[in-house]
């Protein structure tokens, strides 16, 4: 074999192994990514992980007159905690001091009654902590460590945002695809977009915090973080609407237009339908962007980690609540709980936008 | 009764003279074909007539077309000269949707909503089509989902629920099978009766089958019109025989 071949061969090989080392690269940090994620946060997962609050919420209820409270309870490290508890007891009819009432259930702590404080050694009879007569007042706990606020923020953050960002982006794309002509004032306006898109979310954040926190007086609320995750959105529904109108046949615009349709007639009627796959396939994307956020939504819709009553309340979302638990707490087995969430809800949301396109073109 | 007058008109793709001052009267109720070789300004004809040149970037009329009297450019409303003048295209284009939202689709936008009234309007739309024995069980399918020649009725079908009075057809069999051309040449005469048609071909036979009337289009120019018969069997100028005959085109 001639030298150079062997050179040629040599500098071949090499090549191939440097290529092998750069897609295991980068697979093997996918892999270890994911894997400390979900070996730290698979832990954490349960049905109370989804369903509870997410802070503890102690309060003084009051509890009907009564010789036989009907509960056990259990001693653990970090208090007593209803194992057990009767139809008829009045804990299950037990009123705070808001006069609301607030039935205690199996896992709710109790930490005193009446002036009596829980120990080990009288947790196994509270009837005899009972008075002689009349009413008495406990000190209980729901436990939280739940991420049911948190999803439900989220939630509320993503159909705000996409209520606010929808028609204006497709409208956008509508002018630039149908309406705009060729020229300067395209381009630039293309341009625009591409810069939005490429701005930083953490600037997105600062921008919402003056312009809708400070500015508009909306406060840290869930209406602000929506208003601010909208600006983001508005490239990716723009230009993903775009492609989508451009896949339109010119042939069913002249079909309509020749009807005698008007221009917005057949737009509404025709070309819109015709890309509703197109459109999904960008909610989708926008949903899954909306979930990854966190700086934005931590300078405009605060941390508060509990259900928002209304629009103008802050809450937290689950990726700010991540970031909140391992910066502020050191809670890292909670912020990677709740990263396995995100990251199932991304996979299976990329997933749904592969499916939609392909079940949405039958028609 | 001349359905169509068109006077000293000129058409212009930007610098490109697409059509020479063209005069012709079209007559109403009858079969017009316009026929000639490719890039010869047939359709750009077709198309000036009920303005779907206006979509092109760049275009412009000069002269006048007068429709019933009316000047189509200067005195008709844009909506009311296509809903006049229906157009079926070189490949049929159905709407992504159900048969009868096909055909509904006309109609509705001009603000038809009552639910018998559309029913009616999509049954005899269908049923001149000579399609409604075919698709009258699943009017709730997709118009995708026919054949070419069915979608092809079906286009024919979707103009004529807007009542018309004159269906422009941009070479409308070019895109499907012997058959189906056959069975879209049958609707086109009898459509005859109740409709002005004026029809692009490429295909020559089917000119000389179905029309009245002829027109030959070379380079932008009219250089023969007149009924078909005489057309095809004495043409007065040498080029529409050397056409008709097969020796270039």
């Amino acid at each position: 074999m001639s030298n150079f071949k062997i050179k040629n061969r040599v500098k071949d090989g090499a090549l191939r192994g440097l290529i092998y080392l750069c897609t295991g690269l980068t697979v093997g940090s996918l892999l270890l990514i994911l894997g400390y994620i979900f070996v730290k946060g698979v832990p954490g997962l349960s049905v109370d992980f989804f369903i509870r609050d997410f802070n503890d919420k102690t309060a003084y209820v009051t509890l009907q007159e009564t010789d036989d409270l009907g509960v056990q309870v259990e001693a653990r490290d970090d208090g007593f905690y209803i194992t057990s508890m009767e139809k008829g007891s009045p804990f299950a009819s037990a009123v705070n001091q808001n006069g609301d009432r607030q039935k205690l259930t199996k896992g709710d702590q109790i930490v005193s009654i009446g002036d009596t404080k829980l120990t080990a050694e009288n947790c196994g009879d509270l009837n005899a902590l009972l008075p002689d007569t009349g009413q008495v007042q406990a000190k209980v706990v729901r436990v939280g460590g739940g991420i049911f606020p948190l999803l439900v923020t989220t939630l509320m953050i993503i159909g705000l945002s996409l209520l606010i960002a929808l028609p204006i982006g497709i409208s956008a794309a509508v002018y630039l695809n149908e309406y705009a002509k060729p020229g300067k004032i395209l381009r630039s306006i293309r341009f625009c977009i591409e810069i939005l898109a490429g701005i930083p979310s953490i600037i997105y954040g600062l921008f919402g915090m003056l312009l809708f926190v400070r500015f508009m007086g909306m406060g840290f609320s869930v209406l602000a973080g929506a208003c601010t995750v909208a600006i983001i959105l508005l490239p990716t529904i723009i230009r993903t609407t775009e492609e989508t109108l451009k896949t339109v046949p010119e042939s069913y615009r002249e079909g309509s237009l020749g009807l005698g349709a008007t221009k917005i007639q057949t737009i509404v009627k025709i070309v819109i339908p015709a890309s509703a796959p197109g459109i999904l396939t960008a909610v989708i994307l926008c949903i899954g962007r909306i979930i990854g956020e966190s700086a934005a939504l931590l300078f405009t819709s605060g941390t508060q980690a509990r259900i928002p009553g209304n629009l103008l309340e802050s809450g937290a979302s689950l990726t700010v609540q991540a970031y909140l638990a391992a910066k502020e707490k050191g809670d890292l087995s909670m912020a990677c709980s709740i990263g396995v969430v995100v990251i199932l809800v991304v996979i299976l949301l990329n997933f749904l936008s592969r499916k939609v396109g392909k079940l949405m073109t039958k028609f | 009764m001349d359905k169509f007058i068109v006077e000293s008109m000129n058409f212009y793709y930007g610098d490109f003279h697409a059509l020479k001052n063209i005069n012709m009267k079209l007559a109403g109720n009858r079969i017009t074909a316009f026929i000639g070789p490719s890039g010869c300004g047939k359709s750009t004809f077709l198309k000036t007539l009920n303005r779907m040149n206006d979509l092109v970037e760049g275009s412009r009329v000069e002269g006048t077309i007068l429709l019933d009297g009316d000047d189509i450019y200067r005195e008709m409303d844009l909506i009311d000269l296509r809903t006049k003048v229906g157009m079926v295209f070189q490949k049929p284009n159905p709407f992504p949707m159900s048969i009868y939202d096909n055909i509904a689709y006309g109609p509705r936008v001009h603000g038809i909503k009552k639910k018998a009234e559309l029913d009616a309007l999509v049954e005899t739309s269908l049923r001149q089509a000579a399609i409604w024995e075919e698709v009258k069980d699943d009017l709730k399918k997709s118009a995708l989902s026919l054949s070419g020649g069915q979608q092809q009725r079906l286009c024919i079908a979707r103009a004529l629920a807007t009542k018309p009075e004159v269906l422009l057809m941009d070479e409308p069999t070019s895109a499907l099978d012997p058959i189906s051309t056959l069975k879209i040449e049958d609707l086109i005469l009898e459509l005859k009766q109740e409709y002005t048609i004026l029809i692009v071909t490429h295909n020559m036979q089917q000119a000389a089958r179905v029309s009245d009337y002829t027109a030959f289009f070379l380079l932008g120019d009219v250089v023969e019109y007149g009924d078909t018969e005489t057309l095809f069997s004495t043409p007065a100028n040498k080029k529409t025989e050397d056409y008709i005959t097969g020796r270039f085109g």
